[in-house]
């Protein structure tokens, strides 16, 4: 198996592009963008045929992630800015609402992980298996359990401290 | 027999244990009160992990179509590698206009009307009689005079850009923008954004995006999936040439424009550039816009890269006027409704000539 036939990719891309713009969109928390980068890496996958497509494309989209995160560390002024006046000008519904403000605190928790936990909490959630994720980590398979055991345990925590402390600062 | 750890408990729950070490773990808990408790412990913990994770989660939308096309991408990061020349290229365009509404001090079109924009490039090789208060300025020996010096500034500041002195390129460009916005009378978009982009050095990136379009705005990059799905056909490109990548743009008029890049040689790039017109701006074209945009093959700035020679013999013997075409004009927009143009360091004919070889990305 030396590369990956076009009907292969369809499959592959059937089954798993959603989970790559999830995987994509917690890392550049834009969904548009996400989707975009997504496409990328598919694309790109046309091109290089590679061989386990699945975990090449993860790759992929994380470097890819990385860089975009690079370029809007260096905007962040800008996106403040404009994240500013967004909220300011776009009346929402309560639902919106308390959804933006659910995924503002997840996304809170999620970046007091270390890098590591948290990339291995987001590549199992896009449905790679122990050993994809040992493979793209460079973790001991048996590494995969631990890691993803604290992690999950940090997230949890990380998020209830920080509704406990949204409550101490509301009342 | 020992306790079992917190990563055997994860990788028992997510079914990650071969058959054995599953068996052993349940053996394990079978017997074990505290196992069983943390057992359930770490059930309850995955299964938050995940609600919160889906509390983060993006729109679900529908799967776009998985077209594998024979898109033909350079094996290095065409997003993040930008040829110098094509960095030159972008200033000198940028600088390119806003020379020429410097010098004509005409009011600039309304960036609304599709394709018009085109016009700038023809008229500076072409100063031809044509319709509209543009055009209407025949040239007199004081306008060839100043066209002179235009075309001279233009050489000396292609020659910035080429070198690795780009800021010179930049001041030079920020002034001719100055004159743009004392001269061309209400500021466009563009135009407003070359002189936020001249304003301050940091900013200068935001220029790269900029284009000698006017008013094109050069978005991200996109896939040739996104590009079907925004145009709603295959994007046209030029056959047999390598596309370095595709970028979504923006103008008014267009409710969706994607922006192909392809590789002429290992230093000429040319823009593919697709747009489909909004629905209402449509009879607009028809009616007023069309003609003129037609006789464009290229773009101002990129004839800033060109020898200035072009430029010189253009101010010192017009040339007649373009040849009316109705019949491009049909041309132009194609059998799928987009209106294309295609831009580069190239001449007129031959851009002209790799416009009429536009073929559907996949027919």
């Amino acid at each position: 198996m030396s590369d990956v036939s076009a009907d292969r990719l369809a499959e592959i891309y059937r089954t798993t592009y959603r989970a790559l713009v999830r995987f994509l969109y917690r890392k550049v928390w834009d969904a548009e963008r996400a989707e975009d980068l997504a496409q990328e890496a598919f694309a790109r996958a046309v091109v290089h045929k590679p061989e386990n497509a699945r975990g090449w494309l993860f790759i992929v989209a994380a470097n890819m992630a990385r860089d975009e995160a690079r370029r809007a560390a260096r905007e962040r002024r800008h996106l403040t800015l404009l994240t500013a006046e967004s909220q300011d000008g776009t009346p929402t519904s309560d639902e919106v609402f308390q959804e933006e403000q659910e995924r503002v605190q997840v996304r809170a928790a999620l970046e007091q992980l270390t890098p590591r936990d948290r990339e291995v909490l987001l590549l199992w959630d896009s449905g790679l298996s122990y050993s994809e994720i040992a493979a793209h980590t460079g973790l001991a398979p048996g590494a995969v359990g631990t890691t993803l055991a604290r992690a999950r345990r940090r997230l949890v925590e990380a998020h209830e401290a920080g509704e406990k402390g949204e409550h101490v600062a509301r009342g | 027999m020992s306790h079992v750890d917190d990563g055997t408990l994860h990788a028992y729950l997510d079914g990650e244990l071969s058959p054995p070490e599953a068996q052993s773990v349940e053996a394990h808990v079978a017997q074990c009160p505290a196992c069983r408790t943390r057992l359930e412990e770490e059930r309850a913990l995955i299964a938050r992990a995940g609600e919160l994770l889906a509390q983060a989660a993006p729109p679900d939308r529908e799967l776009p179509p998985f077209r594998p096309g024979d898109v033909k991408l350079p094996a290095r990061l065409w997003w993040q590698v930008r040829t110098p020349l094509a960095w030159a290229a972008t200033i000198a365009l940028a600088l390119g206009i806003g020379t020429y509404v410097g010098e004509r001090g005409v009011p600039p079109l309304e960036p609304t009307a599709p394709g018009r924009p085109t016009i700038i490039a023809d008229q500076l090789a072409r100063p031809a009689p044509a319709p509209g208060p543009a055009t209407a300025s025949a040239p007199d020996s004081a306008f060839a005079g100043q066209r002179q010096r235009v075309a001279e500034r233009r050489l000396r500041v292609s020659k910035q850009a080429a070198s690795p002195a780009v800021g010179g390129a930049i001041e030079e460009k920020s002034a001719a923008d100055s004159i743009a916005r004392r001269e061309a009378g209400p500021l466009t978009a563009d135009g407003y954004l070359a002189s936020k982009a001249a304003a301050s050095a940091p900013a200068h990136r935001e220029m790269a995006q900029l284009n000698g379009y006017r008013g094109t705005v050069k978005g991200p990059p996109i896939g040739v999936d996104s590009a079907r799905l925004l145009l709603g056909a295959d994007p046209l490109v030029v056959p047999d040439l390598p596309v370095r990548g595709m970028y979504r743009g923006r103008q008014l008029g267009y409710s969706a424009m994607v922006i192909v890049e392809q590789a002429l040689d290992s230093t000429t790039v040319i823009e593919v550039v697709n747009g489909r017109p909004s629905p209402l701006q449509l009879a607009e074209v028809v009616v007023t816009g069309a003609g003129e945009a037609r006789r464009d093959t290229q773009s101002a700035g990129a004839r800033a890269l060109l020898n200035t020679r072009a430029v010189d013999s253009a101010a010192a013997a017009p040339r007649p006027a373009p040849t009316p075409a109705a019949d491009e004009d049909k041309a132009k927009r194609t059998a799928s409704g987009l209106f294309v143009e295609v831009r580069g360091p190239l001449s007129p004919d031959s851009l002209a000539a790799l416009k009429r070889l536009l073929r559907p990305l996949r027919p």
